[in-house]
């Protein structure tokens, strides 16, 4: 037996190389995080979300729409791929945040409730919807990537969108193509930490392939960490769509919006959408409904 | 809700499908970590039995 790097590590000839250490004390700060700070982190994140969004709701209330401007015209926002896209990714996302979340709060919340023997139950079948509810999360990610990655790249426009406050100071609309800055960021947010959820969840879906036992409790901080943010972030995103903003919903829903809503809020991509095809099949009357 | 409907479903038949590959492809803990000279019993099972009742 021999030190190396603060382990007590020998040699063995079975074919598990990694029960030649015997003891490996970065194991104790990984405890420490996984059953000290993470456990706040992801209540902070989570909860504090949730507080702001209360309070934004009970002070501003829902962002309206203005009926009387709607044209009755509608134009396809998004197509039927798209939208089977973002439901893909976010089905499986509520999936594994909720049984990510047991991970860490299940023993302490779940389990004074429903008991030890169904709370074991419960968070085996939580375990296996994870692991493999992942792969569904991580090909629409791919879809995502292919279907909106042109539109969401940064431009000029978006320096003037946020300049203007994304058209929440004042009474003007600033100017945005398919995507406004916001809506980038969104975007984007949903990249970097669907892909780095993806790279650390694969390297925990098969142990020790690409790493030791430091690199896997990396792993699992990093996972941990991104995933309670992505979370929180998702929770705002969630709220936008469906009780924060009258009709936001039924771009995703339906795939349509009002023309005049469109024109207020994407002028300059209403203007390509136009010069494609000015009176075709991408603009057509087919009654009023409520616009994003 | 078409869309939303068959997204779900196809979520559900991904996951079943990963389940059916990744589960085919494990191996447990006595193939892949210990030879033959390292089982006390017959693998699969261990000294308290499968229900755990003592009997094997």
């Amino acid at each position: 037996m021999f030190r190396e790097l603060g382990r007590l590590q020998g040699r063995v000839s079975i074919p598990d190389a990694k029960a030649a250490t015997l003891e490996q004390p970065q194991g104790r700060d990984w405890r420490q995080f996984r059953e000290g700070w993470l456990p706040w982190i992801g209540a902070l994140a989570v909860l504090g979300m949730l507080l702001a969004l209360f309070a934004f709701y009970f002070t501003k209330g829902r962002i309206r729409l203005d009926h009387t401007e709607e044209s009755g015209t509608k134009i396809q926002r998004f197509n039927a791929f798209e939208r089977f896209t973002h439901w893909l990714t976010a089905s499986s996302f509520i999936v594994l945040a909720l049984t990510g979340l047991n991970y860490i709060f299940g023993k302490r919340l779940l389990m004074p409730l429903i008991g030890p023997d169904a709370f074991a139950t419960l968070s085996q079948w939580g375990k296996y919807a994870h692991n493999f509810l992942a792969w569904p999360f991580m090909l629409g990610i791919i879809f995502m990537i292919v279907v909106w990655l042109k539109d969401n790249i940064p431009n000029r426009v978006d320096v003037a969108w946020v300049k203007a406050g994304g058209g929440f100071l004042g009474d003007a609309h600033p100017s945005a193509y398919r995507f406004n800055a916001g809506q980038k960021v969104v975007f984007w947010l949903v990249m970097i930490c669907g892909i780095a959820m993806s790279v650390t969840g694969i390297i925990m879906l098969f142990p020790f392939s690409a790493t030791d036992i430091n690199g896997m409790q990396i792993t699992q901080v990093v996972h941990a960490l991104i995933g309670v943010l992505f979370i929180a972030a998702i929770l705002a995103h969630i709220y936008i769509g469906s009780l924060g903003m009258e009709g936001a919903y039924d771009a995703m829903g339906s795939g349509e919006v009002d023309l005049a809503w469109a024109r207020r809020h994407h002028d300059l991509w209403v203007q390509q959408q136009e010069a494609k095809t000015a009176s075709g099949p991408q603009i057509g009357s087919r009654g009023a409904v409520p616009a994003e | 809700m078409k869309t939303i409907v068959l997204a779900v479903v196809a979520a559900l038949a991904l996951g079943a499908l990963a389940a059916a590959l990744l589960t085919g492809a494990q191996r447990t803990a006595y193939q892949a970590y210990a030879t033959s000279g390292a089982r006390v019993s017959e693998p699969g099972h261990n000294l308290v039995g499968p229900t755990w009742s003592g009997e094997n």
